[in-house]
C-alpha cells in the first residue's frame, strides 16, 4: 500500500479538563472519500479542524503528504474547508467569494484568475452567478459558492464540516449525489464529518465511528453496517434487534430464535452488558400463510404494524421472549398487509446474526 | 385610548424642542409668550461670535478625538469579550463599563483630584478627552460587542483556510463586516463627547468646550436667543446624524442578511 | 498558558489599563480623601472619620442627601409609569415595520444638547415662560371662582424653582432610557404566551397582569436602575429649575471642590452618595426577585 495522504498519530486535544480526543491514530489514503460519523460531541468535528489547523493538539502529530504539519497554522496547510454555516462573505460578490483564496496567487494574472473562477462556478453548476451579491443567496447554492471556493485553490484534502445538515431532505439527497460526482471528477479527497449515519453510508469510501473522543470502528460502509464491532456502533449505524442470549461453548442460545453455532454467525462484537444476539429488520422475513421456507423458522405475534406505504414494519413479540423484534417487509404486489394480533412465523438464518458479548 | 396618550406624551417629548426654533427666530430677548416678530439677527449673531466658534472647535476637536480613541480601545475589548475566554474577564469588563452606571459628577470630580492634586497636571482640553474617552468607551463596546456577535466566527476561520494571515483576514474580512458597527459607535460616541457638560466643566482649563460655554451664555439674559438660535442648528445636525446612523444600520442588516427587527441602538 | 487566553489578555490589556488608570485610580483616590481632612490651603493626611461624621449628621448635608434620594426616587417612578403604555403601544400596537420609525421618534429630541432641554424647562416653568403666559388669561377666572367658593386662590403658576420643577424635567430628560429597555423585554414576549392564556380563560386585563407584566418585569427593573443611578447624581438640572429648595448632592459636591474649596468634603459626600445609591440598586433587584418568585 502505498504512502497515506494523511496520517495522525496519538492525536490528544485536551480544552482545560475535558479529554476531547483520546489518542486518535488515523491513515486517510489519497483520493478517497472518507466520513467522520459520531453523534455531537464525540469528537468528530475537533478531529476535522486539528487536520485543517484551527485546533492546535495536546499531544501527537498530523501528517499531511508525508510532512509533519502539527504547528503548521491553516493558511499553510494544502487543506481547504466547506464550513457547516458555509461562511460566505456577505459584503462580497460570488466571484469574488470564490477568487478570494486566489488574491496571494501572484504567478496568476488576473485574467486567469478569472478564468479559475469561471471554472470553478461551471463545476458547482453555479456558472453566471459571479456578479450576484453574496448574501441574496439561497442555501443550496451557498453551499455551492463555498465548495468552489474551496476547490478552485486545488487542496490535497477537502474538509466538510456537516456541510448537507442546514438543507431540506430533497436538498440534501440531491447534493450528496453531486458531492459524490464531484469528488470522482477532481479526485481531490474528501472527508466529511456527519452525525447522519445514512449520509456517511450513501457517501463515503469508508468511514470512521467515533464515540467519546475515539475512534470505535473504521470500515468500509457496508462491512460497518454488516459486521458492527461493538453494540453500540450497531445501535448508531441503522436498527437493530437485540435478543438476549447465553453462550455455553460454541452454542448460543437466543430468547425467541433458538440454539445456533457461533461459527454459523456473520459475526462477533463486544457489548458492555450481557451477551446478546443481533440482526437488522431486513434480514428476517414474516411468513404468510402457506408459505414455505429452507431457513429456520421461529413463532411469534403482531404486536404492532406500521405502515410506511412502500415498506410495512412489523413489531412481533417472539415467544419465549420479552421485547418485540422489527421486521420491514417490502410491499410487493400481492402481499397482504398483516393485522395487529396476527400469530406469523418468522423466517431468519444464522449467517445474518451478530453475536455480541 | 392609549394611542391618545402616547401622542400626549410624545407632545410632551417634543414640548422643549418645539420652543427653539420659536423663540431663535422671535424678535425679542425675552423669552415668553406673545411673540413678537420675525428676525435672523440671532443666527447673524452666531456667525459674528468668536468665542462661539472657538468653543465649537474646542468641542469638535475633543469629540472626534474622544470618539475614535473610545472605538479603538471599545473595538479590542468587545472582541476579547465576544471571541476569547481568559481569567478576570468578568471583572475587568465590569471595571471598563463601570461608567454607564456612574453619576457623571464622580467621575469628574474623581478624575479632577488625581490629575490635580495627586499629577499636578495643568487641566486642558486633553484631561476632557481622557474622561471622555472613559465614559464614551462602554457604549462603543455596547454596539461593537453586537456587531461581533452578529459576525459568524467561521468567516474568519474561512479567510484564514483560503490563505490569508490573521492580519489580512482581519482587513479584509473583519473590518468591512463590522464597519457599520463601528461607524455606529463613532457616531454615538462623538454625540455624547459633544453634549457632555459637567465633566468638562470639571476639567477643562481655559478652553471651554460648547456645552461650558453655552453654560455660561445662560447667565445672561439678552444672549438666550443666541443660544436659541445655535440650539436650533444642533438639532437639525443631530436628526441628520441620526439619520445617517440609521441608514447605517440599515444597510449593515441588509448586509449580514438579517431581517429588521426595528430596534435602535 | 493556551494560546485562546493570551490573545483575548492581549485585547482587554489596553482599555483595561485605560480604566485602570483613569477610573480605578481616581476612584480609590477619591475613597483616600475622604479620610483626610481640608486644613485652610492644605491638606491633613491623617486619616480620620471626622468627614463621615459630619455628613451624616450635619442638617445641611443630610437634607440635601435625602432630597436628592426623594427627588430621585420620585422621578424614577415618574417616568417609568409613564413610560410603561409608550412602550407597551410600540411593542403591541405598532406594525413591525413601522417600528424603528417609532423608536427614532422618541429617541429624536434627546440627541440634542442636554444642557439647552433644560434650559428649555426653564423657560417653560419660568415666571414669564410658555405656561405662566398660557395661564394669565385664565387664572382672574380661577380667582373669582375660588372667591365665590368662599376660598383664596393665587391662582396657577408654573413650578419653577422647586422640588417640582426638578422632577417634571428629570422625567422629561430620562424618559427614554425607561422606555427602550422596557420596549425591549416587551419584544422578547412570545406572542403565543399571551394567546395561550387568553385560550386558558384569561381576559385581556387579567392575561396583562398574570402573564405580560412578570414577563416585563426584567426590562423594567432596567428601567428603573437606568433612570435612577444616574439622577441622583444629576447636575445641571437642579442647578438651573432646582432654586435653593431643589439642589441636590452633585450640586454640594461641586461647590465643596470648585467653591469652597473643602475637596475631602467633596469625596465624603460622593461615597456616601455612591454606597447609597449602590444599596438602594441591589435592593431594588433583590425586591424585583422576590415579587417575581426567586428566580
Amino acid at each position: 500500500m502505498t504512502e497515506p495522504l494523511i496520517r495522525l498519530q496519538g492525536i490528544q486535544k485536551y480544552y482545560g479538563d475535558y479529554h476531547a480526543l483520546r489518542g486518535v491514530d488515523l491513515d486517510i489514503r489519497a483520493g478517497e472519500f472518507f466520513s467522520l460519523l459520531g453523534p455531537s460531541g464525540c469528537g468528530k468535528t475537533t478531529l476535522l479542524r486539528v487536520i485543517a489547523g484551527f485546533e492546535g493538539v495536546t499531544e501527537g502529530t498530523v501528517m499531511i503528504g508525508g510532512t509533519d504539519m502539527t504547528r503548521l497554522s491553516p493558511n499553510r496547510r494544502p487543506t481547504n474547508m466547506v464550513f457547516q454555516s458555509y461562511a460566505i462573505f456577505p459584503h462580497l460578490t460570488v466571484a469574488q467569494n470564490v477568487g478570494f483564496g486566489l488574491r496571494k496567487r501572484s504567478d496568476l494574472n488576473r485574467q486567469a484568475k478569472d478564468t479559475l473562477v469561471d471554472d470553478a462556478l461551471d463545476m458547482v453548476g453555479l456558472d453566471g452567478y459571479g456578479k450576484r451579491a453574496a448574501h441574496a443567496l439561497s442555501g443550496g447554492q451557498r453551499q455551492r459558492v463555498a465548495l468552489a471556493r474551496a476547490l478552485v485553490l486545488r487542496p490535497k484534502v477537502l474538509l466538510l464540516d456537516e456541510p448537507l445538515s442546514a438543507l431540506d431532505r430533497k436538498m440534501r439527497e440531491q447534493m450528496q449525489v453531486e458531492l459524490i460526482r464531484l469528488q470522482r471528477q477532481v479526485g481531490i479527497t474528501f472527508i466529511l464529518v456527519t452525525h447522519d449515519q445514512e449520509e456517511a453510508l450513501v457517501m463515503s469510501d469508508r468511514i470512521a465511528v467515533m464515540f467519546e473522543g475515539e475512534i470505535a470502528q473504521l470500515a468500509e460502509a457496508e462491512a460497518l453496517y454488516r459486521r458492527p464491532v461493538s453494540r453500540r456502533v450497531a445501535e448508531f449505524i441503522g436498527v437493530m434487534n437485540f435478543l438476549p442470549a447465553t453462550v455455553d461453548g460454541d452454542v448460543v442460545d437466543a430468547a425467541g430464535l433458538g440454539k445456533m453455532v457461533v461459527q454459523d454467525l456473520q459475526s462477533t462484537a463486544t457489548t458492555a452488558g450481557d451477551p446478546m444476539v443481533g440482526f437488522r429488520p431486513e434480514t428476517a422475513t414474516l411468513l404468510f400463510p402457506g408459505q414455505q421456507t429452507e431457513g429456520r423458522v421461529a413463532e411469534g405475534r403482531v404486536v404492532e404494524v406500521v405502515y410506511y406505504g412502500d415498506m410495512t414494519y412489523y413489531d412481533v413479540t417472539l415467544d419465549g421472549a420479552e421485547k418485540p423484534v422489527r421486521i420491514s417487509m417490502r410491499n410487493v404486489f400481492g402481499r397482504p398487509v398483516l393485522d395487529i394480533g396476527t400469530q406469523a412465523r418468522l423466517a431468519w438464518s444464522p449467517g445474518a446474526i451478530t453475536l455480541f458479548r | 385610548m392609549l394611542r391618545v396618550y402616547v401622542i400626549a406624551f410624545l407632545a410632551f417629548l417634543y414640548a422643549p424642542i418645539v420652543l427653539l426654533p420659536l423663540f431663535a427666530f422671535n424678535d425679542s430677548t425675552v423669552i415668553a409668550f406673545p411673540l413678537s416678530g420675525v428676525t435672523t439677527k440671532w443666527f447673524a449673531e452666531l456667525w459674528t461670535n468668536k468665542e462661539l466658534h472657538k468653543a465649537l472647535g474646542n468641542s469638535l476637536f475633543v469629540a472626534g478625538i474622544s470618539s475614535v480613541l473610545a472605538v479603538v480601545l471599545g473595538l479590542a475589548a468587545a472582541r476579547a469579550n465576544v471571541r476569547y475566554r481568559f481569567p478576570g474577564k468578568a471583572a475587568a469588563l465590569g471595571l471598563i463599563m463601570l461608567p454607564l452606571v456612574l453619576p457623571e459628577i464622580i467621575v469628574a470630580t474623581s478624575l479632577l483630584v488625581v490629575a490635580v492634586r495627586f499629577f499636578g497636571w495643568n487641566l486642558s482640553l486633553w484631561t476632557v478627552i481622557a474622561a471622555h474617552v472613559l465614559i464614551c468607551t462602554p457604549f462603543a463596546i455596547a454596539i461593537l460587542n453586537a456587531s461581533f456577535q452578529s459576525l459568524d466566527p467561521s468567516m474568519e476561520e474561512a479567510s484564514i483556510d483560503l490563505g490569508e494571515t490573521r492580519l489580512s483576514t482581519f482587513r479584509l474580512v473583519t473590518l468591512p463586516l463590522v464597519m457599520p458597527g463601528i461607524v455606529a459607535a463613532l457616531l454615538i460616541s462623538f454625540t455624547i463627547s459633544l453634549d457632555e457638560f459637567i465633566i468638562a466643566f470639571f476639567l477643562t482649563g481655559s478652553d471651554p468646550t460648547l456645552p461650558v460655554y453655552i453654560w455660561s451664555l445662560l447667565r445672561f439674559p439678552r444672549l438666550i436667543p443666541v443660544v436659541m438660535a445655535l440650539g436650533t442648528i444642533l438639532v437639525i445636525i443631530s436628526i441628520l446624524m441620526l439619520t445617517f446612523a440609521e441608514w447605517n444600520r440599515r444597510r449593515g442588516l441588509a448586509r449580514a442578511g438579517v431581517k429588521d427587527t426595528g430596534g435602535f441602538l | 498558558m493556551d494560546q485562546e487566553t493570551k490573545r483575548g489578555l492581549t485585547l482587554i490589556a489596553p482599555p483595561l489599563l485605560y480604566a485602570l488608570a483613569l477610573l480605578a485610580g481616581p476612584l480609590l483616590a477619591i475613597f483616600l480623601f475622604s479620610f483626610w481632612t481640608q486644613d485652610y490651603l492644605t491638606i491633613d493626611r491623617t486619616p480620620t472619620l471626622a468627614n463621615y461624621a459630619e455628613a451624616l449628621t450635619d442638617p445641611i448635608y443630610r437634607t440635601i442627601m435625602l432630597r436628592s434620594l426623594w427627588i430621585s426616587g420620585a422621578v424614577t417612578i415618574a417616568t417609568v409609569v409613564l413610560a410603561f403604555p409608550v412602550a407597551y403601544y410600540v411593542s403591541f400596537r405598532v406594525a413591525p415595520s413601522r417600528k424603528s420609525l417609532w423608536l427614532f421618534l422618541i429617541t429624536i429630541p434627546f440627541w440634542t444638547s442636554y444642557l439647552l432641554r433644560i434650559f428649555l424647562w426653564k423657560v417653560i416653568l419660568g415666571y414669564n415662560g410658555v405656561i405662566n403666559s398660557l395661564l394669565e388669561p385664565i387664572n382672574p377666572w380661577i380667582v373669582a371662582l375660588g372667591q365665590r367658593l368662599g376660598l383664596e386662590w393665587d391662582g396657577l403658576a408654573a413650578p419653577l424653582y422647586s422640588p417640582e420643577a426638578v422632577i417634571i424635567t428629570l422625567s422629561h430628560a430620562f424618559a427614554p432610557f425607561a422606555i427602550l429597555p422596557i420596549f425591549v423585554a416587551l419584544e422578547k414576549i412570545d406572542r403565543n404566551l399571551l394567546e395561550a392564556a387568553r385560550d386558558l380563560g384569561e381576559n385581556a386585563v387579567t392575561t396583562f397582569f398574570r402573564v405580560t407584566l412578570p414577563l416585563a418585569m426584567p426590562g423594567v427593573v432596567a428601567a428603573l436602575l437606568i433612570v435612577f443611578i444616574p439622577t441622583v447624581g444629576d447636575y445641571v438640572t437642579p442647578a438651573l429649575v432646582g432654586g435653593p429648595n431643589g439642589l441636590m448632592i452633585a450640586n454640594m459636591i461641586q461647590t465643596q471642590f470648585l467653591g469652597l474649596n473643602n475637596a475631602p468634603m467633596g469625596a465624603t459626600l460622593a461615597v456616601v452618595a455612591m454606597v447609597l445609591v449602590t444599596i438602594i440598586a441591589l435592593a431594588t433587584v433583590a425586591l424585583a426577585r422576590r415579587l417575581s418568585g426567586g428566580r
